[in-house]
């Protein structure tokens, strides 16, 4: 049990040594967060100080452990020895040096900050998180639910789809009886899922069953069939 | 800070052996005792009573026996949640004295499989047991007839509050996402702390290097209180390490209630990292229930949500957080494919079959949120 200034990189981050380049990257987002200015979750706890104090530690733990040939260093310094090379995280940093559009950019936000929850959401909620995601037949709780999961928000979805939250809204609360007519629905929902990552035609194909059950009452089976 | 020596021992005791899962506790050796589940949190009106009326029911359909217990005696609800009728005997009488038998306060409620004890008040003025009242009555709930006895507690930090969530085998926080319920959390998480080191100090031989340690604030700079175990720690080698491994066993488990923001699923993060970074101590993120509409209604209907609307988003949210709380205790196969529906049919109590144990991955659509 250590105070802040005497804990090592990985004891600030809440990672374990052998941490993979991303499971750090994900910590440094979730830290940081945690203590950024005026966080809630420090109130009555924590001062502004002292969150810009473990703030420091934070970012200085991250410059380190975030830099392969540094992190090795550290490593020998401290004592740390590890079995398996850690994989350089190539992908991510060459893709911010690319040179890309603004509609690109809004996605490539839009999937870190979903990336960013989805992660470290799926600690608390384990294998069965995916489950409704790979068998069930999509309705609107369901997609909110897979939203709220990557943490994505309402109107993050409409800067990369352009549809209107207002739309987004009536898809999750399914409210048929506003949505326009059935192909611009079937776009709307197929944007949706893609922009959080889901199987687009699956969700489409699955929500627009519901769509025209609704619309078309004599037909009304599948509601009630439905996989949850 | 005295204690009588039934308490010490009591609260002692529950800090080691007895919390361990299959532990026996004396002339009680022959039927697993009963997990006690404390739901707290510090603030009132942040979804205690209905996190723990959800988890009740949940962890009943899945064929459980379980047990709630209002132990907010001054703001009894708990049967209202479950949708029981105002109760004629509740656990005041246990406290009152009127009722040595605990078993006899137990009465089914509507909901199958759960049966509870209320709390309502008969008088204020002794809504509050004494120590060695309160020693009695966590005696008394680890041999009732359950796997799963759940305490709802009051708000505030009084030292009631505080040791039913300690002697707990396991303390929920309920917090919702506005400051006024993380404050009150806090404040209740430092009372708990501070109250564990107290019992605690009674066992070990430390309570000199306590005081050495509160001492020295000043001139080692004390400010959390990691800080202060880290000092005890230093004094002295052998006391100070086994002091500090008891209070690191102290690892409440965090539920947000209310989010309606992917900013509000963060705080049980952020919380569960100033638990580790302030006090030095494990707080797991159990999970989060999101705000619906549908919990409004499932409240005015004095109908559990999982209940009443077991395909909202909070009713599923509700159920991971369940299905967590029951991981590592043994469950009957048929039971963990069985709906709502049929579960309703069935008797609603049977003792869970050792032999099989459910895993996460033999959920199929349709059971798969059934446990």
């Amino acid at each position: 049990m250590k105070a802040l200034d005497e804990q090592d990189h990985y004891e600030v981050l809440e990672v374990q040594p052998g941490a993979g380049y991303e499971e750090i990257e994900r910590a440094y987002r979730l830290t940081r967060d945690a203590y950024s200015d005026g966080a809630m979750g420090l109130y009555s706890v924590f001062s502004n100080e002292d969150a810009a104090v473990i703030r420091g530690r934070i970012d200085e733990a991250y410059r380190v452990l975030s830099d392969p040939g540094d992190r090795e260093r550290y490593d020998a310094e401290v004592g740390i020895k590890r079995q398996e090379p850690i994989t350089p995280m190539a992908a991510a940093r060459d893709f911010t040096d690319a040179s890309i559009s603004d509609r690109e950019e809004y996605e490539r936000e839009a999937r870190v900050a979903a990336a960013e929850v989805a992660t470290a959401v799926e600690v608390i909620e384990d294998v069965d998180a995916d489950i409704d995601e790979e068998n069930q037949s999509f309705d609107g709780a369901a997609l909110r639910r897979s939203r709220m999961r990557r943490g994505v928000e309402l109107d993050q979805i409409s800067d990369v789809t352009k549809v209107t939250v207002k739309y987004l809204r009536y898809i999750e609360d399914e409210a048929f009886d506003r949505l326009p007519a059935e192909v611009y629905v079937r776009g709307f929902v197929s944007a949706y899922a893609r922009a959080i990552g889901l199987d687009a035609r699956r969700v489409a194909n699955t929500y627009m069953e519901r769509v025209e059950a609704a619309r078309a009452p004599s037909k009304r089976t599948s509601r009630s069939a439905s996989a949850y | 800070m005295t204690l009588d020596r039934e308490g010490t021992e009591g609260m002692d005791g529950t800090s080691s052996s007895a919390r361990m899962p299959g532990g026996t506790s004396g002339d009680h050796a022959v039927s697993q005792p009963a997990r006690i589940i404390s739901v707290g949190g510090g603030k009132g009106g942040v979804g205690k009573s209905f996190v723990l009326a959800n988890m009740a029911t949940c962890l009943a359909r899945a064929g459980y026996r379980v047990i709630a217990v209002d132990a907010d005696l001054e703001g009894a609800n708990l049967h209202t949640c479950l949708g029981a009728p105002t109760p004629t005997a509740s656990l005041a009488d246990f406290v009152a004295q009127r009722e040595d038998d605990l078993g006899k306060l137990v009465f089914d409620t509507p909901i199958p499989g759960v049966r509870m004890i209320a709390g309502t008040h008969a008088n204020l003025s002794e809504a509050q047991p004494t120590h060695l009242r309160r020693v009695r009555l966590m005696r008394g709930l680890r041999r009732l007839q359950a796997d799963f006895v759940l305490l709802d507690l009051g708000a505030g930090v009084h030292s009631a509050v505080l040791d039913y969530f300690l002697v707990a085998d396991e303390g929920l926080v309920v917090v919702s996402p506005e400051p006024t319920s993380l404050e009150n959390a806090y404040t209740f998480l430092r009372a708990a702390f501070y109250r564990r080191m107290r019992l605690a100090m009674v066992g070990h031989g430390v309570r000199k290097l306590v005081t050495t340690a509160m001492d020295q604030r000043n001139e080692s700079g004390l400010r959390t209180p990691l800080d202060l175990l880290r000092e005890i720690e230093s004094l002295d080698g052998a006391d100070g390490a086994r002091f500090v491994q008891t209070m690191r066993e102290f690892r409440p488990r965090i539920v947000v209630n209310n989010v309606r923001t992917a900013e509000d699923i963060k705080l049980g993060f952020a919380m569960s990292s100033v638990c580790r970074k302030y006090f030095g101590i494990d707080a797991e993120y159990l999970g989060y229930v999101n705000q619906d509409e549908d919990v409004r209604l499932s409240i005015a209907a004095k109908t559990p949500l999982v209940e009443f609307r077991p395909k909202s988003d909070a009713a599923i949210y509700l159920e991971r957080i369940a299905r967590k709380v029951a991981a590592g205790r043994s469950l009957s196969s048929d039971k963990s494919s069985t709906s709502p529906v049929q579960s309703r049919a069935q008797s609603p109590i049977q003792p869970p079959i050792q032999s099989t144990t459910h895993t996460k991955h033999t959920n199929s659509p349709g059971s798969g949120r059934r446990f």
